[in-house]
């Protein structure tokens, strides 16, 4: 039996910035909020996040013919110095009762088992959650006490994982390039991760609803194009924005997509 | 007149702009040099109309579009043109400056001939698992072509269309 653990989130607003993985669904439907890609993130091969990685992402095979499981998560591609559009000033979340999964879910994490839920229940440096005793009683015994929006975001994992296993499919097929890139970030965990553009999955995925989506993306990438344009360490934040934003320009205007 | 893009020493009108303009091409080479040139001259229709049937929904339009804007086409290497019947394999470098960086890509694609059509049918891993895409060649990383050399005392990182 392990020990019982305590939260209560204070509204610190502190983990409300930078990257923020979705599920798909969360992703498209909040297309007019984040400016969103696709981060690839593979699971190092001796950890124990290799089977659940796998399932809720996809096992490739790299040149030298071992396997790589990679989670591929869309994401609110954000420096981590950026906070989120939706949080306000008074550190409240603007979208409250539409907010992704992922944050309803917060702190836990459904991208690793159950009982592996210890380490996000330590607050980073920095932030303020409250974690005595005198917090509430949130897991206890690797269970989680409240279970129900950890089970409908990992429900969401499981159910979106063919789609995007199909579009990891298309990459492999068409930019093999990324299984080297892909070993880089693996052996060098410090490596710039592996980001690929919506206009790509977009594609891979024959999106009926492409033309839609893209002009809800075009001004949020205009947006924080211009945001990181002066920021040398946001170099390559605002080629991302800058290069998604023409592709969906291009989205936009082409008839009948 | 003018040379063609794709560095053959043919002047375009001889050489890619009749296929580009929907003439059949000889070889799959000469798809591969069409299809270069195609994003050379902003004529990326070739390059959609050029995949096999069963990927053409694969073809990132938007993609292509942004990168013939953007890129300074610097050339076109042909490495290898493997044809067996109506298959074939080509192994070449591209090599462009993209927002005063260089890059060499080096891919092998896999082509078929429908009813003497040459068409892109997919991408296959670069030999040996090296990576099929250089970014970035500084004067001191291995050149792409594999030479073993580095890129400065190679191809350089700053090649001129041939």
């Amino acid at each position: 039996m392990t020990e019982a653990r305590h939260f209560h989130c204070t509204a610190c607003g502190q983990c409300c910035y930078g990257l923020l993985p979705l599920t798909l669904k969360d992703a498209l439907a909040h297309a007019a909020r984040f400016p969103l890609a696709f981060l690839w993130t593979p699971a190092p091969p001796t950890s124990r996040h290799v089977a659940l990685t796998a399932k809720l992402g996809t096992l490739l095979t790299l040149p030298n013919k071992t396997k790589l499981a990679v989670l591929i998560a869309p994401v609110a591609y954000l420096p981590a110095s950026f906070p989120c559009p939706a949080l306000r000033t008074d550190m409240l979340c603007a979208i409250h009762t539409d907010k992704p999964l992922r944050c309803k879910t917060m702190p836990f994490y459904p991208y690793r088992d159950e009982r592996a839920q210890t380490e996000f229940l330590v607050p980073r440096p920095g932030w303020l959650c409250s974690t005595s005793q005198t917090s509430p009683l949130v897991y206890q015994n690797n269970q989680l006490v409240d279970r129900v929006d950890f089970d409908a975001e990992r429900k969401e994992l499981l159910d979106q994982a063919p789609v995007l296993r199909r579009y990891a499919d298309y990459m492999v097929k068409h930019s093999p390039a990324l299984l080297g890139t892909l070993m880089q970030v693996t052996n060098h965990p410090r490596a710039e991760h592996l980001v690929t553009s919506l206009s790509s999955f977009l594609t891979a995925t024959r999106a009926p609803d492409t033309h839609a989506i893209a002009r809800l993306q075009l001004p949020v990438l205009e947006h924080y194009a211009a945001l990181t344009l002066k920021d040398p360490m946001l170099a390559l934040f605002h080629q991302r924005y800058h290069d998604s934003a023409i592709e969906m320009a291009y989205l936009s205007n082409a008839s009948g997509v | 007149m003018a040379l063609c893009p794709c560095g053959s020493e043919y002047d375009f009108e001889n050489c890619c702009g009749p296929i580009i303009a929907g003439a059949l091409a000889p070889t799959a080479e000469a798809l591969v040099r069409s299809r270069y040139t195609a994003f050379v001259k902003h004529a990326l229709d070739h390059v959609a109309r050029t995949h096999a049937p069963e990927v053409r929904q694969d073809f990132n339009r938007a993609e292509a579009e942004r990168m013939a804007a953007q890129c300074e086409w610097r050339g076109l290497e042909i490495r290898r043109a493997t044809e067996t019947g109506d298959t074939a394999e080509v192994e070449f470098v591209v090599r462009f400056r993209r927002e005063r960086q260089d890059h060499a890509s080096v891919t092998v694609s896999t082509f078929r001939r429908d009813q003497g059509q040459w068409l892109y049918v997919g991408t296959k891993e670069a030999p040996k698992g090296v990576p099929v895409r250089v970014t970035k060649i500084g004067p001191n990383d291995p050149c792409p072509c594999n030479s073993g050399k580095k890129a400065k005392k190679c191809c350089g990182t700053n090649p001129a269309v041939r």
